[in-house]
């Protein structure tokens, strides 16, 4: 007989209909860090990341059967009924990270919007010669101010744009996993990486040339 | 340059495109690195870019890395499991609730057979009571108490067929105007007296399955 441990994801949630708790309990296991961790990212908040965690494995459990193997995989599912609660949340309660005005400071849209990106550009690093560079050998103290610079940069991205480096930069999930989870083509998920990491490295170049704290390689 | 540099050169727009796939295996970017990484050694804004793309990819990852082991704290697994075996409860009486259901659908099904079986049981009784219609109005006409006429038999609303009964009895009655009523006659039926003999054709089950009026005069018939 299969151990619980190496069933797959379906085997598992089968097991879970059939009222198998330590399916379930594994399942949420596997699952939940991921969800929790893209809530975290999106939200910016522990509490709405753990309202969210509970909320996607509650819809889970109060009817497993929305979840259809042809349209993708488990994970990929969670993540789109994640998605969905933060969306509610942000509906609901603008406590989530304040995003508009960085948003609109590089043309984009808010962070509700569904652009394909406006004119900025790498280019940044081009024209002015100024761009957010590298620099080895940095002290510890300079690495984490640098991670927390990222951190706060990708908080403030534009929703469409955040979620996509969050699955696939920090969760490092491949394009197709992450259009499966976001429900696009493979397509819409590179350009949208693609314009994201752009405007990351826009808001560091202007961080940078404010404060000129080197990045460092880690 | 030769055509074969050319060929293998990369444009600065073609580098800004695949410039985030360089590390990412299965993308075409990573495919193209060598020569990226060759156009970049030529280009110094490009090499600039890829210099802040790699900036950029190893705060990530380092972002990866010390957030990677964060997870829910343990009273929401708690809530779920909770929830699960709330939910496995009510599952579970869901399932026996639909049994219940199903055993009484199974039961009325079955009383349903068995009447069905039984009317059409007793559908030669009212066929050969129709047959002795005359033989009863013709025995009801010999009554000695002068000329007696009689309807036809008149279906009960309530009947399902009484035409199909098989063995039903006959049985005279006098009926009050509200009794008329009751069966769906008309009062307007009744006599006089505010009454009116009628033969009720009773099924072997005691139901009433068919009516019909009796007069009796003297010498008179009277069709209803």
């Amino acid at each position: 007989m299969t151990k619980a441990t190496e069933l797959t994801d379906d085997g598992l949630l089968a097991r879970m209909i059939a009222g198998d708790e330590d399916a379930f309990t594994l399942l949420y296991r596997r699952r939940h860090p991921s969800i929790y961790r893209f809530a975290l990212h999106m939200s910016g908040s522990a509490a709405i990341a753990e309202d969210v965690t509970q909320e996607v494995f509650m819809a889970l459990i109060r009817d497993p059967r929305r979840f259809d193997p042809a349209r993708g995989t488990l994970g990929g599912f969670l993540f789109g009924v994640a998605r969905n609660f933060l969306r509610k949340r942000w509906e609901q309660d603008r406590r989530l990270v304040a995003l508009d005005g960085d948003a609109n400071d590089i043309g984009e849209h808010s962070v509700n919007g569904n652009g394909a990106g406006g004119a900025a550009s790498r280019n940044g690093a081009h024209a002015n010669g100024n761009g957010w560079h590298g620099v080895a050998g940095a002290d510890e103290f300079a690495t984490r101010e640098m991670i927390s610079r990222v951190r706060g940069a990708v908080a403030t991205l534009p929703e469409n744009y955040r979620e996509i480096v969050i699955l696939c930069d920090l969760e490092e999930m491949s394009y197709e996993e992450a259009a499966s989870a976001l429900g696009c083509p493979v397509g819409t998920v590179r350009s949208r990486l693609h314009r994201g990491r752009a405007i990351l490295l826009e808001k560091l170049r202007d961080a940078q040339g404010a404060r000129r704290v080197p990045v460092v390689r880690t | 340059m030769s055509e074969m540099e050319k060929m293998e050169s990369m444009s600065c727009n073609e580098f800004e495109e695949i410039v985030d796939d360089l590390d990412r295996p299965g993308t075409p970017g990573m495919a193209l690195r060598e020569r990226a990484l060759a156009h970049a050694e030529s280009c110094a804004d490009c090499a600039r870019l890829l210099t802040e793309t790699e900036s950029l990819d190893q705060a990530l990852h380092a972002i990866a890395s010390t957030e990677g082991e964060q997870q829910a704290p343990a009273w929401v697994e708690s809530a779920l499991l909770r929830e699960f075996r709330f939910a496995k409860a009510g599952a579970g009486n869901s399932n026996f609730a639909r049994h219940v259901a199903a055993l009484g659908i199974a039961a009325a099904v079955l009383l349903a057979a068995g009447l069905s079986l039984q009317r059409f049981e007793s559908a030669k009784g009212i066929g050969a009571a129709k047959g002795n219609q005359t033989a009863v109005s013709t025995s009801a006409s010999a009554t000695p108490g002068g000329v007696e006429t009689a309807s036809e038999f008149i279906a009960l609303p309530y009947a399902d067929d009484p035409d199909g009964v098989e063995g039903g009895t006959v049985v005279r009655v006098e009926l009050s105007g509200q009794a008329l009523a009751s069966l769906g006659m008309p009062v307007s039926l009744a006599g006089s007296n505010g009454s009116v003999s009628a033969d009720l054709l009773v099924s072997d089950d005691g139901t009433p399955q068919a009516i019909r009026l009796v007069s009796q005069e003297e010498g008179a018939s009277q069709e209803f």
